[in-house]
């Protein structure tokens, strides 16, 4: 359960930054939120909040301290995202989902280290210019640089460029 | 004959036909009766009554038949054929000339009416026309064309050196140049008096050579004097020569033929010279000097303006036809063919541009698009200047086009089109696949699209708010 989130969340994301639009919300669950983190990390999107079912006035979406889940107010949280654009274009271009729920796809640290360089592994295209792939590691979801710095493989999540 | 006749005219010729009318015309001889309208003739064995002896038709006065009084003749005369009156005359002399008014009248005396009355009468020889006309109008369907100058000279041949020049002397002696005034002096007034009656070859040598120097020098004071227009002889006459309209009116309507510009009937206008004088050098293209006379057709002066390039950097770019195509557009005329061609450009040092151009001309299409390309130049990244940033991938189409970027010494392995483009670009190292439809000009398109669509790095890092190095430059302490 739960990673059929992230291949919506792939989707999702995409349309909306050729949508042009300037926030946008994913469902709260726990992949949604440490993939955002990654990408955050890894600067594809500007900030990651959890609200309501409205979004936070633009200037609390740095300050903004969520207010605790409860059992009342689980089913309207939702993950509020703002995108990134540079020079009129939009910073997260394309989204992929590599794992689906029917197959899940893993990378070894090995294969991990030769698609960093940007060479193929396995069933691993190598990564192109500006590429970054994300991991599902027992350290978190990470980027696969970040993977390869703690020497960990996993269940590759996306590929986002 | 297919025109019809005015109505007017064909009820004349109805009442001519019937005889209790016009007592002195025969029915079988009607022109009415007589209008065929087909231009085959009437058979003759269709006629079954022999021709009746035509009384009407005789002549007033003929012989073996009671003339017709005097009194009659005179009567019908000055009804039928009555003198112009002065007022008719004065109306006259409005429409036509003096001397076209001496003619007319001398064309009434020249007839007398009375022969018209006693003389005139219908035609009826089998050449007649089939209707009633006195010829005095043209009427453009039916009478020909008149044809108001005369036939060709068929003797008139292209006129040979000899003939030539004797036209051109008898044409350029219209004009009064020079010596007509009998003002100037001539060879003869410098030599002494006593070779004046002898010719020149009989003059001792030196005399000669003399004379020659003090004539021209004679003769460069006159034209100098002629110009300041101070010439006491006369100096705007000696000047005066053809003008451009007289050369032009030489070389368009002079005949070339030995037929003393004879003017004839011909459906051919004059044609245009190559250089009409006077109009001559007047709407040239200013040529550049920066140029260097490497654009005297001005064909890339739009283009220096545009570019800001010289015509020698244009003329030192790498152009290669990538696809030529015949095409057609399809008209309610039928099917107008052309050639649509379309050129890439580039100056080897990551500069590129793709022009498509169309036309009925292939020359001109290809003109065109050359153009176009160089117009359409844009800077491409290069990474290291010999090969792309990353793999890239464009699709136009059907066409998919997906570029490698490769390590130094790798080469151009791609296809042809692409091989041309990344030369042209300046790419040294490359793959390339085109997975599906390989159609040229869309090849082209995508190839040329990838590669002027490729991001830097630099923008990407700063997209994400990274630092940026680049690893290999660093690695070899920036020796690349």
């Amino acid at each position: 359960m739960g990673i059929h989130s992230i291949a919506n969340m792939c989707a999702h994301l995409q349309n909306a930054t050729r949508a042009r639009l300037g926030i946008t919300s994913l469902p709260n669950t726990k992949y949604n939120l440490h993939l955002a983190l990654a990408l955050q990390r890894a600067g594809f999107i500007a900030s990651v909040t959890r609200g309501g079912p409205h979004p936070p006035a633009p200037e609390e979406f740095q300050t903004l301290e969520p207010e605790p889940v409860t059992t009342a107010n689980a089913a309207t949280r939702r993950l509020w995202v703002q995108l990134k654009y540079w020079n009129n274009e939009p910073v997260l271009r394309n989204m992929q989902s590599v794992s689906k729920p029917s197959r899940r796809v893993t990378a070894d640290l090995n294969q991990i280290g030769r698609v960093a360089r940007g060479f193929e592994a396995g069933m691993h295209k190598g990564l192109n210019l500006g590429e970054c792939m994300f991991l599902s590691t027992d350290r978190g979801v990470l980027e696969v640089r970040e993977a390869l710095e703690k020497k960990v493989g996993g269940l590759v999540l996306c590929r986002v460029s | 004959m297919s025109a019809a006749r005015p109505a007017a005219r064909s009820l004349f010729s109805r009442h001519l036909a019937c005889p209790s009318i016009a007592g002195f015309v025969s029915p079988s001889a009607s022109p009415a009766s007589c209008r065929s309208f087909h231009a085959s003739p009437q058979l003759a064995a269709g006629r079954t009554k022999p021709a009746r002896k035509n009384k009407g038709l005789s002549l007033v006065n003929e012989p073996g038949k009671k003339p017709w009084p005097e009194k009659q003749i005179r009567e019908i005369t000055a009804k039928k054929f009555p003198q112009y009156t002065p007022e008719e005359l004065a109306e006259l002399s409005k429409i036509y000339t003096k001397e076209q008014m001496a003619s007319l009248q001398a064309g009434e005396a020249a007839i007398d009416p009375r022969d018209l009355t006693i003389q005139g009468r219908l035609r009826k020889d089998p050449y007649r026309i089939n209707y009633l006309d006195d010829f005095s109008t043209i009427q453009p369907v039916i009478d020909k064309r008149p044809k108001r100058n005369q036939a060709p000279d068929p003797m008139a041949r292209f006129m040979d050196l000899d003939h030539f020049t004797r036209d051109l002397i008898e044409w350029a002696d219209q004009f009064e140049v020079g010596e007509v005034t009998g003002t100037l002096k001539k060879l003869e007034d410098f030599v002494p008096v006593e070779f004046r009656d002898k010719s020149e070859a009989q003059w001792p040598g030196k005399v000669r050579t003399d004379a020659h120097e003090s004539y021209m020098a004679y003769l460069q004071e006159e034209a100098a004097k002629g110009k300041d227009g101070k010439s006491a002889q006369g100096g705007d006459r000696l000047l005066r020569g053809p003008t451009d309209a007289d050369i032009l009116s030489y070389i368009l309507r002079r005949s070339s033929m030995t037929d003393k510009g004879l003017i004839s009937n011909s459906e051919m206008a004059p044609g245009l010279p190559n250089k009409v004088p006077g109009v001559e050098g007047m709407y040239k293209n200013p040529v550049d000097p920066e140029d260097e006379g490497l654009d005297e057709e001005g064909k890339y002066q739009d283009l220096k303006v545009r570019t800001g390039m010289t015509v020698k950097e244009i003329l030192n770019l790498r152009t290669v036809v990538v696809s030529r195509r015949w095409v057609s557009n399809q008209t309610r005329l039928g099917k107008v063919g052309g050639t649509s061609i379309a050129v890439i450009a580039g100056n080897e040092k990551g500069w590129l541009g793709l022009g498509v151009a169309y036309s009925t001309e292939p020359s001109e299409a290809m003109n065109k698009a050359l153009l176009k390309s160089i117009e359409n130049m844009k800077p491409i990244l290069r990474y290291e200047d010999r090969t792309t940033y990353g793999n890239l991938e464009c699709k136009i189409s059907g066409t998919v086009v997906r570029l490698f970027a490769r390590p130094p010494g790798f080469g151009l392995r791609v296809p042809h089109q692409i091989f041309e483009i990344a030369r042209a670009a300046g790419i040294q190292d490359l793959a390339a696949r085109i997975p599906r439809s390989r159609n040229s000009l869309n090849t082209a398109k995508a190839t040329v699209q990838a590669l002027q669509n490729q991001r830097s790095p630099e923008e990407i890092a700063m997209g994400r708010g990274k630092k940026l190095v680049d690893v290999r430059k660093v690695y070899y302490g920036g020796q690349l």
